[in-house]
């Protein structure tokens, strides 16, 4: 069994040698298996040594072991012989030996059990493949925990000196939680042995809080040892060590106090030896981890952020309530916009925002700390719980000789920390402080010296200031100053170029030449310049007075650039040739004087004065330059001024003066005048005096040889307005057919405006029924008269009606509108003329009327008498209608009709239907007779017809020809068309139409069938054929005994028109058209008398 | 006048009684106890709000710690004399500012940005010892014992607690605020029963 291990052991020893030693090892694998048949023979004998192990914990020493041999007792010792290069032989009194590690590759290693002689020798082949190398178990020496953070701190030692030479280890440590040793965490942790015993760290931060739960750490290491190749396994597992909270008898929770990351999960636990109901973290309830005895724990994921006083976790026993408070916040942002600059070059201010919030505050919140890495020093930013959005400081100190900072702003809260930077060059950085005490004092009229305070050490440094001037009713001036600083922070600048007497407003600020900032502006200092001598004499005028006696000189006051302090009085002076007149001292408010002086030339000179000095005198003569050829001309304003345009005049050399008055008022008046150069030809004349509606009047003086001559005199208005008075008119003449009007000028301060014209309105009406209604809407009644003639003041008004009342109004009218009006009420005289005409023609015209009447009616009273009152038979002189008296007498209700024989006013024979029956008396005709002869369905063909019929008048026929060709019908026409216009057709038309006819056609014409159908044939034909009845026809049924048509058809419809008597003009039937004329007015005419129903 | 539990006895020192400045004494005491009274009850419902959820909710009731120094109002407090009563009412009113401004503090390390509740915190305190002296003038004018036996500094022993954790220095803050709140309106109540006219 031995050397079949052996063998086995052999042959997987060699196994991984065969590959590369087959050829060379034929020889040797002979020899081993006879070795091995050998020890077969042996090992029948008695046991041998067995199962040869061999480990090694540091790679020097093998510790290699075998199993005795079975039989072998407890005493047997063993040899142990190694082939090692010699041959050394060790004894044993164990089963195991330590060997120095051998050198790579093969040994025969023999172990011979001594004083057993029933047991064999083994004999091994052992290297260092066959060898283990199993680590010492490693030891903790310490295993420490920070309550606070939850923190173990593992430490112990690699035991590096035991191993010769630098390998790999790889640690592998797991962390167990609970009394039941649930594993919570198993990390691997490599170093690297050195040859030293080292002690190595190694710390975990739990998830739950230490004090919650007892937590155990084991560790066991694997060395990586390159250069060995046998078996790298792990040691066995350290003990395991454990931290534990040993709780006082109160109950507690944890964490205490903890800040945390906004988003994070924790574990928060209570130590507790109560029992635990519930658990909650502001309002929400969490389910309970239970933990070792009563201990409980809750789990809470992704906190949000905790107000200020922090997010409470409370957990509820029987009979108490514990809890902690968390704090979920954010670490600091980096901050934000930091800028370092100086005020004085001496501080430092460095600025930034915070950024983010933290949501952490009191001692939570966070900290700054500001470094400067070429000094070393920093400062730490005071705490203050100001807004989270206000902007931090930070002062320091600056040192000397140093320009050039690197500061590092450095953030930290309990959650982490950051950082920002910034180099700057502080001179560069000088923000200014406002200047202070800003004083003002003179040098001149014209200039001030300014001075300030800047406090600050500036000595290095040159600003660069701005002085803004601000003058009343002026532009703002600024103007730039270059100063070197100073380090006594008192600066001093000389401002020229200012206006004597003038009020000034100064304020300053500065910025360093490398600008950065302007300093906030200083206050404003207000400062009056000192007087000077009136730059220039006043602006001067002269009038003659009105009498020619006095000279009266105005001048106007100076300007206050010009009086360059307060004019205290003027000099007035007036020389000629012979004489000089003066006044002194005219004080300031009175700019007039007048002189007595004759009418010689004289010169006039006006001086200002103020408390520094006279200006230079201001001259001007008095001579005047007679101009004949003056015509005064209008002109109108434009906006607030009056142009006034003027030819170029080389004479005149001085100047032009325009000067102007109130027209209104009388010679001389002066408002103002103007002095234009004498190279201009045109100037604005512009007053604020100047009103709308008022004329002035303007004075255009050229100046030449030191006199001064009228050019032109124009009068105008600023602005035209309307009148606003009415031309007060009279009525001078009145006629039957005419009225004259003479009117009034109106003022010219009423007038407003340049006169234009009159408009002058009237109408018919009077004083008392009229309503006074405005006559100028246009009403076609009222007529109008526009005056444009201004010249005109009387106006004649024809083409009246005598006896009339009218009414009258006169308004005037300028560019500026419409005035007024005035009205007045005129009655025309009577025309007695046309009375008397009027009286007579009406008479005269009945009288021959009358008489023409009469003649007419003498000529025809026989045909009045038998129209209007024809004999009448007597009818018992017919012996048809005489009955016999005694039968009448007898039974007068069996009285019978007796045909006697009457005498006949006509007897009229009627042959056939187509001959014309022939009338005996012409002058009777009896439509009734026609009729009678269409009735052919009652009476027979060839039956005479001997009938009276009272005489009808009848109109002649306008168309007698078509009487003749009317064939066997008596019809009468009649002149329908004075009812019925039929539409107005070209002739053409006419000459074309399907019926041929023009104009009316009687309805017994119209092709009337007795089809519906040929309706619709009908209708176009009452398109073309002139007159048609409005109505619709088919609703026609005619039974009419009178209508021809009525019995002409025997169609049971039959339809066309309305039917018509054919002695009347009238329609028998009315149209039911409202349009249509009525038959009782439109169709009225003179036959309508003799009919016995005129409206049938 | 009638006798009534508590009153004064005229019996016992008829100089003090018949005092008009007494009743004035005791009615300015009694109607600052009453405003105070009111601000106390402004002063909790302000603390409970700044201290977060679940505090201020109806089913939350915190452990009574005991402060040191400071005992809520007893029982048995009714019966005892009038004198002693107002002695007890000026012990724990003198023991109270301290407590306050340790809860004051405290506060404003966690509320930084509630200075409404802060101002009353600092105004409750100096309130608390007006009150306490104004009830210890009342003694002294009724020619009581003014001073019992100091109380056991409660500061240090609130300080120290509140030092423990935050839950735990807001659970003392909103029972020093309740004390103050029950002590002034006993010390009310007290004083109310002396002024003559008043309803116990």
């Amino acid at each position: 069994m031995d050397f079949t291990l052996c063998l086995t052991q052999r042959s997987r020893m060699v196994d991984s040698k065969r590959m590369r030693m087959t050829s060379n090892f034929q020889w040797p694998l002979l020899t081993f298996i006879l070795l091995y048949l050998m020890s077969q023979v042996n090992s029948q004998k008695k046991g041998a040594p067995h199962d040869l192990k061999c480990i090694t914990n540091n790679l020097q020493v093998w510790d290699c072991s075998w199993k005795a041999p079975s039989g072998a007792g407890h005493g047997t010792f063993y040899e142990v012989c190694i082939e090692n290069g010699s041959y050394s032989c060790y004894p044993s009194e164990k089963t195991n030996i330590k060997i120095p590690a051998l050198s790579p590759g093969d040994h025969e290693v023999v172990i011979s059990p001594l004083r057993d002689f029933g047991s064999s020798i083994s004999k091994f082949i052992l290297s260092e493949k066959n060898v283990s190398l199993i680590p010492d178990t490693p030891e903790i020496l310490n295993l420490s925990a920070d309550f606070p953070t939850s923190t173990l701190h593992l430490k112990w030692s690699d035991r590096g000196s035991v191993l010769p030479r630098h390998s790999n280890v790889i640690w592998e440590i797991k962390i167990l939680r609970k009394k039941n040793m649930e594993i919570v965490k198993s990390v691997t942790h490599n170093t690297t042995l050195n040859g030293k015993d080292t002690v190595h760290h190694w710390s975990w931060t739990s998830d739950m809080p230490l004090e919650c739960a007892t937590h155990y750490v084991g560790i066991r290491c694997y060395v990586d040892d390159t250069h060995f190749s046998g078996h790298k396994e792990w040691s066995d597992w350290s003990q395991l060590k454990n931290i534990s909270w040993s709780p006082d008898s109160q109950t507690k929770v944890f964490p205490q106090d903890k800040v945390i990351l906004v988003g994070s999960d924790v574990i928060v636990c209570c130590v507790t030896r109560d029992n635990v109901s519930s658990a909650q973290i502001g309002l929400t309830k969490c389910p309970l981890i239970h933990l070792d005895g009563k201990n409980v724990a809750i789990k809470i994921h992704n906190i949000s952020v905790s107000a200020s006083s922090g997010t409470n976790v409370v957990f509820t026993t029987e009979d108490n309530i514990y809890g902690t408070v968390l704090f979920a916040g954010y670490p600091p942002d980096i901050p934000q916009k930091l800028n370092c600059e100086t005020y004085d070059l001496k501080e430092i201010v460095c600025s930034w925002n915070p950024g983010r919030p933290t949501a952490l505050v009191g001692p939570r919140v966070t900290s700054y700390t500001l470094f400067e890495s070429f000094s070393g020093k920093n400062v730490r930013f005071k705490r203050t719980e100001a807004s989270t959005n206000e902007s931090h400081q930070l002062f320091f100190q600056m040192l000397p000789n140093q320009e050039i900072y690197n500061f590092t702003l450095n953030a930290h809260n309990p959650l982490g920390q950051s950082e920002s930077m910034i180099l700057v060059n502080i001179t560069e950085k000088v923000y200014p402080h406002s200047p202070t005490s800003v004083k003002v004092k003179d040098v001149n009229s014209t200039a001030v010296t300014l001075s300030w305070r800047l406090p600050g050490n500036f000595a290095k440094i040159k600003f660069l200031c701005q002085i803004e001037i601000n003058k009343t009713n002026s532009i703002q001036e600024l103007r730039n100053v270059t100063i070197k600083g100073v380090e006594n922070s008192s600066y001093l600048v000389a401002v020229d170029k200012l206006n004597p007497y003038t009020i000034y407003t100064f304020r300053i600020r500065c910025s360093t030449e490398t600008f950065w900032k302007w300093s906030k502006w200083s206050n404003e200092k207000q400062y009056l310049t000192t007087e000077a001598i009136p730059s220039k004499g006043p602006d001067t005028w002269r009038e003659w007075s009105s009498d020619g006696k006095n000279l009266i000189i105005y001048w106007k006051p100076l300007p206050v650039n010009e009086a360059n302090g307060k004019i205290l009085s003027y000099n007035v002076s007036c020389s000629s040739d012979e004489e000089t007149q003066s006044l002194s001292e005219i004080p300031d408010p009175q700019h007039k004087a007048e002189l007595q002086l004759d009418k010689n030339d004289y010169i006039i000179s006006v001086v200002a004065k103020n408390s520094v000095g006279s200006s230079p005198p201001s001259k001007i003569a008095s001579m005047e330059i007679p101009n004949d050829d003056l015509k005064i001309e209008q002109a109108v304003g434009m906006g607030n001024g009056i142009p006034l345009t003027w030819n170029y005049d080389p004479n005149m050399t001085c100047d032009y003066v325009i000067k102007w008055c109130n027209s209104s008022r009388s010679e001389p008046c002066l408002m103002d005048w103007k002095k234009v150069p004498s190279n201009s030809t045109a100037t604005v004349i512009e007053s604020d005096q100047f009103r709308p509606g008022v004329r002035y009047h303007f004075f255009l003086y050229g100046c030449r040889n030191q006199g001064y001559q009228l050019l032109r005199s124009i009068i105008g208005y600023i602005e035209e307005l309307a009148p606003i008075v009415a031309p007060n008119f009279t009525v001078e003449d009145t006629s039957a057919d005419s009225i004259l009007v003479k009117w009034e000028d109106i003022p010219v301060e009423e007038l407003r405006g340049f006169l234009r014209g009159y408009l002058f309105y009237f109408e018919k009406g009077e004083r008392d029924t009229s309503k006074m209604r405005s006559l100028e809407s246009g009403r076609s009644d009222v007529k109008v008269k526009n005056i444009t003639d201004i010249s005109q003041k009387t106006l004649r008004i024809a083409d009246l009606q005598g006896k009339t009342s009218y009414h009258l109004v006169l308004r005037a009218y300028t560019d500026g509108g419409m005035g007024p009006e005035k009205s007045m009420f005129v009655v025309t005289k009577e025309n007695s003329v046309g009375l008397i005409i009027a009286i007579l023609i009406p008479v005269a015209v009945a009288i021959i009327v009358g008489v023409v009447t009469s003649i007419l009616c003498y000529r025809k009273r026989e045909w009045i008498k038998e129209t209007f009152y024809p004999d009448i038979p007597n009818p018992e002189n017919c012996k048809a209608l005489q009955f016999q008296k005694s039968v009448c007498q007898g039974n007068s209700t069996l009285k019978t009709l007796e045909m006697n024989p009457c005498t006949p006013n006509s007897v009229e024979v009627l042959e056939t239907r187509s001959i014309v029956p022939k009338i005996e008396d012409t002058e009777i005709i009896s439509p009734v007779a026609e009729h009678l002869e269409d009735s052919s369905d009652a009476e027979p063909e060839n039956h005479v017809v001997v009938s009276y019929c009272p005489p009808v008048i009848e109109e002649e026929i306008a168309n007698p020809g078509l009487d003749e060709g009317g064939g066997t019908s008596q019809v009468i026409y009649i002149d329908i068309q004075s009812m019925y216009q039929p539409q107005a057709k070209p002739e053409e038309e006419q000459e074309n139409d399907a019926v041929g006819g023009a104009g009316y056609k009687p309805q017994m014409h119209l092709p009337v069938t007795s089809t519906v159908e040929d309706l619709a044939a009908d209708d176009d034909l009452e398109k073309t054929a002139g007159y048609r009845p409005q109505a619709n026809v088919n609703t026609w049924n005619l039974v009419s005994p009178d209508s021809p048509r009525s019995t002409d058809s025997n169609s049971e419809i039959v339809s066309f028109g309305s039917p018509c008597s054919i002695n009347s003009r009238q329609f028998l039937i009315p149209p039911k058209d409202e349009d249509s004329p009525k038959s009782n007015g439109g169709g009225w005419s003179f036959t309508n008398f003799f009919q016995n129903k005129p409206n049938d | 006048m009638s006798r009534r539990e508590g009153s004064l006895d005229p019996q016992t020192d008829s100089s003090i009684s018949s005092l008009p400045h007494l009743e004035a004494k005791i009615h300015q005491t009694h109607s600052l106890a009453r405003l105070l009274t009111k601000y106390a009850e402004q002063l909790l419902q302000e603390y409970v709000q700044h201290q977060g959820d679940p505090f201020g909710l109806p089913g939350f009731s915190p452990p009574r710690l005991p402060v040191a120094g400071l005992s809520a109002p007893a029982p048995g407090h009714a019966g005892l004399p009038a004198p002693e009563r107002l002695r007890l009412d000026a012990a724990a009113l003198a023991a109270l500012p301290p407590l306050l401004d340790v809860v004051r503090r405290r506060q404003a390390e966690l509320n930084p940005r509630a200075p409404r509740l802060l101002r009353r915190l600092e105004d409750a305190a100096r309130q608390a010892r007006a009150l306490g002296a104004a009830v210890e003038a009342v003694l002294a004018a009724l020619g009581a014992e003014t001073r019992g036996p100091r109380p056991e500094p409660a500061a240090a022993a609130a300080a120290a607690a509140a030092a423990a954790g935050v839950f735990l220095a807001k659970v003392l803050g909103l029972r020093v605020c309740g004390l103050y709140r029950d002590w002034v309106s006993r010390t009310e109540a007290d004083l109310g029963q002396l002024v003559p006219g008043c309803p116990a």
